[in-house]
């Protein structure tokens, strides 16, 4: 039997829990949290930490490339919890997320002229240019679907952009947690194999979001 | 029943502060709305009890994307118009949809359209002192008395605070 409207009413009204103001933002970065955490697993596990983790945390490129990939984690964040909103939320916005690649377009710049030009590519392509954008895009996979679960509590009504944005922070946060395996010291390795990884995350999302994202 | 958009944000903050009296009172106010919403815009009268049921539930389960600092009627027929596209395309039909903006207008709570956010948005950008005589003033209705006890300043300082804040926002507005 179907119920009645005052019935569900009086059912939904049982059970009202408080809502904070970042109850929004808190469950995104919960999503996030709780894929990430698999995510650093999988590299222990399956990848290894660097070995050199605590001198490299002293030196630049390793901060260069966590902020890089944290800086579009949490534009990423604030762009979901925009687009997790039924409310109409401009794209035009989304332009904001290419500051991080542009400053690094500039240290990378910068590294190649102090380069002598026959090594460019030995640092374009590191050692591990052929594994790391798929490394990135798996490990997004356990953050992708953290997201999911935040998206539960989330009333998205462009699923296309906001599959985007969750894959794009997906990427953004596995690549944070693959830094803590990759031993790859240059801006246009990182500029374009990390961003290849987050950008082929951000499309799987945008493929993905109108399937999985409906409410 | 709560039929203005101060009314129902108001059970809408009380809601999401957890008061379920609050919460009843807000979902037994959407019933008529949603009703004259989904009977005008949806062909056959059948499907609009459902679509009021699943609203109710995406209200309740959804609640934590209302902004308390945007309108109430601008989330609730956001949400309303997802709810009815979503309908449509299960029944793989396709029917115009007016957006939210035009929906508010129709539906009669145009002032919820934008006004509020706009001038929010505009008084940010006088200084504080001014801003607040502003509003004491002009959107909270009190007297210039009342307005100066309350920041703690004269009353001299209230009515410059107004006039130099008003002029301002003029310029601006003739800029933009």
């Amino acid at each position: 039997m179907k119920m009645t409207t005052e019935h569900l009413i009086e059912t939904l009204s049982r059970d009202v829990p408080r809502v904070s103001r970042y109850a929004l933002v808190k469950r995104v970065a919960l999503g996030v949290a709780a894929g990430g955490l698999v995510a650093m697993i999988l590299v222990s596990l399956a990848l290894g930490v660097r070995p050199d983790l605590k001198i490299a945390m002293h030196g630049f490129p390793f901060w260069m490339k966590w902020t890089y990939t944290t800086s579009l984690g949490i534009g990423a964040i604030y762009a979901i919890t925009r687009l997790g909103r039924p409310t109409p939320f401009s794209l035009r916005n989304l332009w904001l997320l290419a500051i991080p690649a542009l400053i690094l377009t500039g240290i990378g710049v910068g590294e190649l002229a102090r380069t002598p030009s026959g090594d460019w590519l030995a640092l374009w392509l590191g050692r591990s240019w052929t594994l790391c954008p798929w490394l990135v895009l798996a490990l997004a996979a356990p953050i992708f679907a953290g997201l999911l679960w935040s998206f539960r509590r989330l009333a998205p009504t462009n699923f296309r952009a906001a599959g985007a944005v969750s894959g794009l922070g997906a990427g953004a946060w596995a690549a944070t947690i693959y830094c803590l395996h990759c031993p790859e010291e240059s801006a246009i390795f990182v500029l374009t194999w990390y961003s290849l990884g987050i950008l082929l995350a951000a499309g799987a999302g945008a493929l993905l979001g109108p399937r999985l994202l409906r409410w | 029943m709560a039929t203005t958009e101060a009314e129902l944000k108001s059970l809408m903050i009380g809601s999401l502060d957890g008061d379920a009296t609050a919460h009843s009172a807000l979902l037994r106010s959407l019933v008529p709305l949603l009703h004259a919403f989904y009977r005008r815009r949806v062909p056959n009268g059948e499907d609009v009890e459902d679509m009021v049921q699943e609203t109710l539930i995406a209200v309740h389960a959804r609640r934590a994307t209302y902004d308390r600092e945007r309108p109430f009627t601008a989330w609730l027929y956001a949400v309303a118009r997802h709810r009815m596209i979503d309908h449509f395309r299960r029944l793989r039909q396709t029917l115009p949809i007016e957006d939210v903006e035009s929906i508010l207008v129709i539906e009669g709570f145009e002032e919820a359209a934008n006004a509020r956010v706009d001038i929010d948005r505009m008084l940010d950008t006088l200084s504080p002192k001014q801003a607040r005589a502003i509003r004491d003033t002009h959107l909270s209705g009190h007297s210039v008395a009342e307005a100066a006890a309350g920041a703690g300043i004269g009353e001299s300082d209230v009515k410059i605070s107004v006039h130099r804040g008003l002029k301002a926002l003029a310029a601006r507005i003739k800029i933009t």
